[in-house]
């Protein structure tokens, strides 16, 4: 277990800033996952991390050492790569002792950490195949069995789910997390998918614009978020923010998620023409037109199902609204 | 049947005796003189035929080790790496395709090199005739590999020529046997260039035993066609076995992980 420790760290394509001045410690064993919108530096900085990219200033610490200057394979990490990035000529087993070859360690010893990590994916039965004749989760697992066999200090994951179905991602964040569970390993994990940031973090990063816009554990972001960015980001469907001035506030934007909005008749706070109805089963989200506001989102149990163009009163829960200066 | 009829009429010609070949007639041969017409193709002028064969496969060989080797690593480190010098190598290698070699400052080059007349010397100017078409084949085929591969390798703590002859090259195999085929039977059945870069009776390569049947005063045209019939067999044997690999690297698009 080792701690990542990013201090001031820049990078910039030519004219271009990527990453602007970023500081960040990850704890040892902690899953931290960068979240951001696309373009947000998220995968550079896990790049940078990784060493595929050379920081422009700031250092790197990983274990309390200096590797912003170190070779990639100096630095004790593993990566996984969005499309896995398994040599399609090798076999599963060459595939995952790749690096263990390549590090001339004895064929014997090879051999056993191999068929202990394809053991522990169950990959046993695929280890004389290639990749192209498995199946997309299975080829995620020997991304993962490849990374695992290095006894990395720190694990990196880039967007690793977002190849596979939507069924197959909700098993992979389970195994992920169990694999997290069990190894004890720090594992930083980017992804553009709010979903998988909420569910397997400990600590979520919300990148934009190439900075830190907050740090902290899930449910701190959910409940409070320190911008609006952060609020819009963070919860599906999405906070409905509006100008202050416009809902009668002081604060500079107004913000309240969709599940925090109650429909009701009792002097409703706004009134709103029904737009579009989400039956979604377990709940259904109701968009509004709400005159002077626009687009609002109200989440209601599975059974509402109002006609299209009805007016509905809407109010906020008491203590849940969010107000940005 | 345009490839067939010109070939059976080589077959008939080289099996015929001196007198009726000089008719040219697409006709059945009266005599068939097979073994003997081949045996005096070998022998005429103290086993020329041999030496020929050994001086070309050499060549062959030699060229396009080099042209697979060198077109693979400029091919990838000008697909991989983005510098501004991609541009003025770019610029080369289209000029390497587009203007015609110029024979006599080429000699000269050779002559000034001590590389004129000899073996090394041919293979070095194959190689630098064929060296364009490779690299740009390479580069191209490279493109459709994805860069995360060679990620992949360098986390795994591969250095960068075992990035390149780990990784890169096992997947450039259907582009390489297509290059092999393609260029080993062009510098195989090379005729002008090793006229002009390698004369000299020991330099002699297989296209050029031709001239051993033809003269101002008298031709044998039964010993030149079966000395035609025995240069084609190697190119034929080459392409026969790797038909199916031509096919499928020249349409086989990206490599999947």
């Amino acid at each position: 277990m080792s701690s990542v420790v990013l201090s001031d760290l820049c990078k910039s394509f030519g004219a271009i800033d990527v990453i602007r001045g970023v500081d960040l410690v990850i704890e040892p064993g902690e899953f931290c996952v960068f979240v951001g919108p696309s373009g947000c530096g998220k995968s550079t900085l896990l790049r940078l991390i990784a060493g595929l990219e050379e920081a422009t200033s700031g250092t790197i610490r990983i274990d309390g050492k200096d590797v912003t200057d170190a070779e990639p394979s100096a630095r004790g990490i593993a990566m996984v790569f969005q499309n896995y990035a398994l040599y399609p000529h090798l076999t599963v087993r060459d595939n995952i002792g790749f690096g263990l070859s390549l590090a001339r360690r004895p064929k014997a010893e090879i051999r056993a950490r191999v068929e202990a990590a394809a053991e522990a994916l169950q990959l046993t039965h695929l280890l004389d195949r290639k990749p192209k004749e498995l199946s997309g989760g299975q080829r995620q697992r020997v991304a993962i069995g490849r990374a695992i066999v290095r006894d990395p200090k720190v694990f990196l994951f880039d967007e690793p789910l977002s190849n596979l179905d939507a069924a197959l991602r909700a098993q992979m964040r389970i195994e992920l997390s169990d694999l997290h569970r069990k190894l004890g390993a720090t594992m930083i994990y980017v992804t553009h998918d709010q979903v998988e940031a909420m569910t397997m973090a400990d600590k979520i990063v919300v990148l934009n614009g190439g900075r830190i816009e907050q740090v902290g554990s899930p449910i701190t972001l959910y409940d409070t978020p320190a911008s609006p960015f952060v609020a819009g980001f963070i919860g599906s469907p999405r906070m409905n923010l509006y100008d202050g001035r416009a809902v009668g506030e002081s604060c500079a934007t107004y913000g309240i998620r969709p599940e925090h909005l109650k429909l009701t008749d009792m002097a409703p706070r706004w009134r709103g023409t029904v737009r579009h109805v989400e039956r979604l089963g377990a709940d259904t989200v109701i968009h509004l037109d709400v005159p002077d506001l626009g687009d609002m989102v109200v989440r209601a149990d599975g059974d509402r199902n109002p006609p299209i163009g009805s007016m509905l009163g809407i109010s906020p829960l008491p203590g849940r609204e969010h107000r940005f200066p | 049947m345009i490839f067939i009829l010109p070939f059976v009429y080589i077959l008939l010609m080289a099996v015929k005796t001196k007198q009726e070949a000089a008719l040219f007639l697409f006709a059945w041969p009266s005599e068939w003189r097979a073994w003997e017409n081949l045996v005096e193709v070998v022998q005429t002028r103290n086993y020329m035929l041999l030496l020929a064969y050994f001086n070309s496969t050499v060549i062959t060989l030699g060229a396009v080790t080099l042209l697979v080797i060198f077109g693979a690593m400029v091919g990838y480190v000008l697909q991989r790496r983005r510098s501004p010098w991609n541009r003025v190598v770019y610029v080369f290698l289209l000029i390497g395709l587009m203007v015609p070699p110029a024979v006599v400052p080429t000699i000269w080059v050779l002559q000034n090199l001590g590389l004129f007349k000899t073996i090394h010397g041919m293979i070095l100017i194959q190689v630098a005739y064929g060296l364009s078409f490779a690299v740009l084949l390479y580069r191209s085929f490279i493109a459709s590999i994805p860069r995360a591969l060679d990620e992949a390798a360098i986390i795994d703590g591969a250095r960068p020529w075992q990035v390149f002859f780990r990784v890169i090259l096992p997947l450039l195999k259907p582009v390489t046997v297509t290059l092999i085929v393609v260029q080993s039977v062009a510098i195989f059945n090379d005729f002008t260039n090793p006229l002009y870069y390698l004369p000299g009776r020991e330099n002699v390569t297989v296209q050029l035993t031709l001239f051993n049947f033809q003269s101002q005063f008298q031709s044998q045209y039964n010993l030149l066609f079966m000395n035609i019939l025995l240069v084609t067999i190697p190119p034929l044997l080459v392409f026969v076995f790797c038909n199916r690999q031509i096919v499928a690297g020249m349409t086989s698009g990206g490599v999947k992980g």
